[in-house]
């Protein structure tokens, strides 16, 4: 657990060809690192000062009871959070050595590198199964050095989804059921290459057999990209995740971080009480 | 078994004389509300009967192409002034509407939003006789009665109507959209033109023609602006007919054969309007999004 300087995390996050290096000590290179992150509405502080090293290639789970803030926290780590009226964030985020927060930084560019699955699948409805899965290069404007049709197919192939939708790619994206529409955010996501993705309880709209394929889905991404999932299920964080952080909800009802380890460390044998107590369901 | 449940009084399941009273209301109100839904269509169907029968006999193709100083007289000029005026009209508002819409819903901030809403509201119920008499103040002094005249106060009519049904539409988006596309590193604007925007094109289409239909069926305004001629020539600096306003010259005529013009310029009018409305509801439900 113990961390590099950020030039070497700089590197590792920058050169994606470096998996095979990578996974010998990808526990040791620090993909985020929060420090005192604080998330309002206004003046209603959600999240409090949470410090917190994410690690690269690996999966990150956020877990804790409904209002404890885990899903603000997830949205300030790609500045979507200020999107929100009157919503702002304090303290940093640094990836590769810089702060997100920091005056220069163009939030734009942060989402680029940092993508995001929602709750709710929301492909674009006037879009095809392919437009959607482009729509982020077509958009972003970012210059693609190879074509476009090639990211898709293997956008598509990367989230499970090609084989399905390999015959119907001009049909309308909102045409798939929950799963594979779910699928095809992911695909669209990581069309743009992110390094980082976070998922905001990403199965909860769904069904257990699609749930199981997003499960699959996410262990296969994380050989590629670092990722950070919100949910409420305790057995899929045991499930998909290899650091666990716990989250609860203060007097103030700010949420804040009670502990944070390995998941089978967490779900085994957490220092907190109130981790043991919620992990065994005694509350949440 | 089945013996001592029936004694059960909440198993029973005879009808009582308030279940009987129930229903007689129940039906009572039913054919209510169905003669009232009868009502508010018979006028409809009496207006296109009306039309139909009044204005079919004098309805010729001299009638459409010819000026009313020919022989046999018609009505072309009045038809190119209605098409020439509201198509400028609608030029100009369409642009504006739809940017002051995605402005009200996008990015103006909520009490910006509301005050903005609620003068749209006033525009959508400002006499349209107001808005002609505020072109004749402002306009016709300078360019004097004409067909620029008559397409600014149309304008004028179009714009909150194209506005209103924008910020509406753009509304009804899932926000989780613009959170999509956000999220992907795409810049708001592009996010509001080619996510939101495009999510909601059909029923920004319909706001433009709603507005057209508006602009195609306005009298008043017209009367103080763009007033009447019997030049069949196209020029937008002169006075210029539209078949609303031929509607109102003619309808209260003592010859029986300039009332019949009347008559057949409402048919003509009648069936643009249902034209233009079936093409565009039969298109937008082929693209229904939401």
């Amino acid at each position: 657990m113990e961390s590099k300087t950020t030039s070497s995390s700089a590197r590792a996050i920058t050169n994606p060809s470096s998996g095979a290096v990578m996974n010998n000590d990808r526990k040791s290179v620090i993909a985020m690192q929060l420090t005192d992150v604080e998330a309002m509405y206004g003046s209603f502080r959600a999240v409090n000062k949470v410090s917190l090293e994410i690690q690269a290639r690996s999966v990150t789970s956020f877990i804790g009871p409904s209002g404890c803030g885990k899903t603000t926290l997830l949205r300030t780590l790609n500045r979507m959070h200020e999107t929100l009226p009157g919503a702002t964030v304090k303290g940093s985020i640094e990836v590769n050595g810089v702060n997100l927060y920091g005056a220069s930084i163009d939030p734009v560019r942060v989402r680029r590198s940092i993508g995001m699955v929602f709750q709710k699948p929301n492909p674009f409805p006037a879009m095809s199964i392919a437009q959607n899965v482009a729509s982020g290069l077509r958009l972003s404007g970012m210059k693609a050095n190879r074509q476009v049709a090639e990211i898709v197919e293997e956008s598509l192939r990367k989230s499970a989804l090609w084989d399905e939708v390999k015959d119907k790619l001009n049909e309308p994206g909102i045409s798939l059921s929950g799963g594979q529409q779910q699928r095809l955010c992911i695909a669209r996501a990581i069309a743009v290459e992110p390094e980082i993705v976070l998922m905001d309880e990403p199965c909860s709209a769904l069904d257990p057999l699609a749930t199981l394929k997003i499960e699959e889905l996410i262990s296969e991404l994380k050989t590629r990209y670092t990722i950070v999932i919100v949910t409420h299920n305790m057995q899929q964080a045991a499930r998909v995740s290899d650091t666990t952080a716990f989250f609860n909800m203060g007097a103030d009802r700010g949420g804040f971080l009670v502990e944070t380890g390995p998941t089978t460390k967490i779900f085994t044998n957490p220092t907190n009480k109130l981790t043991e107590d919620y992990i065994a369901g005694r509350f949440g | 078994m089945s013996q001592a449940l029936s004694n059960r009084p909440g198993l029973d399941f005879s009808l009582t004389p308030h279940d009987i009273k129930r229903r007689r209301v129940n039906q009572l109100a039913l054919r209510i509300i169905q003669i009232a839904a009868i009502i508010a269509i018979v006028p409809l169907i009496a207006i296109v009967f009306v039309i139909a029968s009044k204005g079919l006999p004098h309805l010729n193709l001299s009638f459409l192409v010819n000026g009313p100083l020919e022989r046999p007289t018609g009505i072309v000029n009045a038809i190119q002034g209605s098409l020439v005026m509201t198509f400028v009209a609608i030029v100009a508002a369409a642009p504006v509407g739809i940017a002051g819409g995605i402005y009200l819903n996008e990015y103006a901030s909520r009490n910006v939003a509301r005050v903005g809403e609620l003068l749209i509201d006033v525009m959508l119920g400002i006499p349209s006789i107001l808005a002609g008499l505020f072109i004749y103040f402002a306009i016709v002094p300078i360019l004097g009665h004409s067909g620029w005249a008559g397409a600014s106060a149309l304008t004028v009519l179009m714009i909150p109507v194209v506005m209103r049904t924008t910020q509406e539409v753009l509304r009804l988006v899932p926000a989780g959209l613009r959170e999509a596309s956000l999220a992907l590193g795409v810049p708001q604007w592009k996010t509001t033109v080619f996510v939101t925007c495009r999510t909601a094109i059909s029923g920004i289409m319909t706001g433009v023609v709603l507005a057209i239909s508006r602009g195609l069926g306005e009298t008043a305004p017209l009367l103080l602006t763009s007033q009447s001629s019997n030049d069949t020539a196209i020029n937008l600096g002169q006075p210029m007919n539209a078949m609303t306003v031929v509607i109102y010259q003619n309808a209260g005529s003592s010859d029986p054969q300039v009332v019949a013009t009347a008559w057949t310029t409402a048919l003509v009018l009648f069936a643009l309007a249902l034209i233009l409305n079936v093409a565009v509801r039969f298109k937008t439900v082929n693209n229904r999004i939401f």
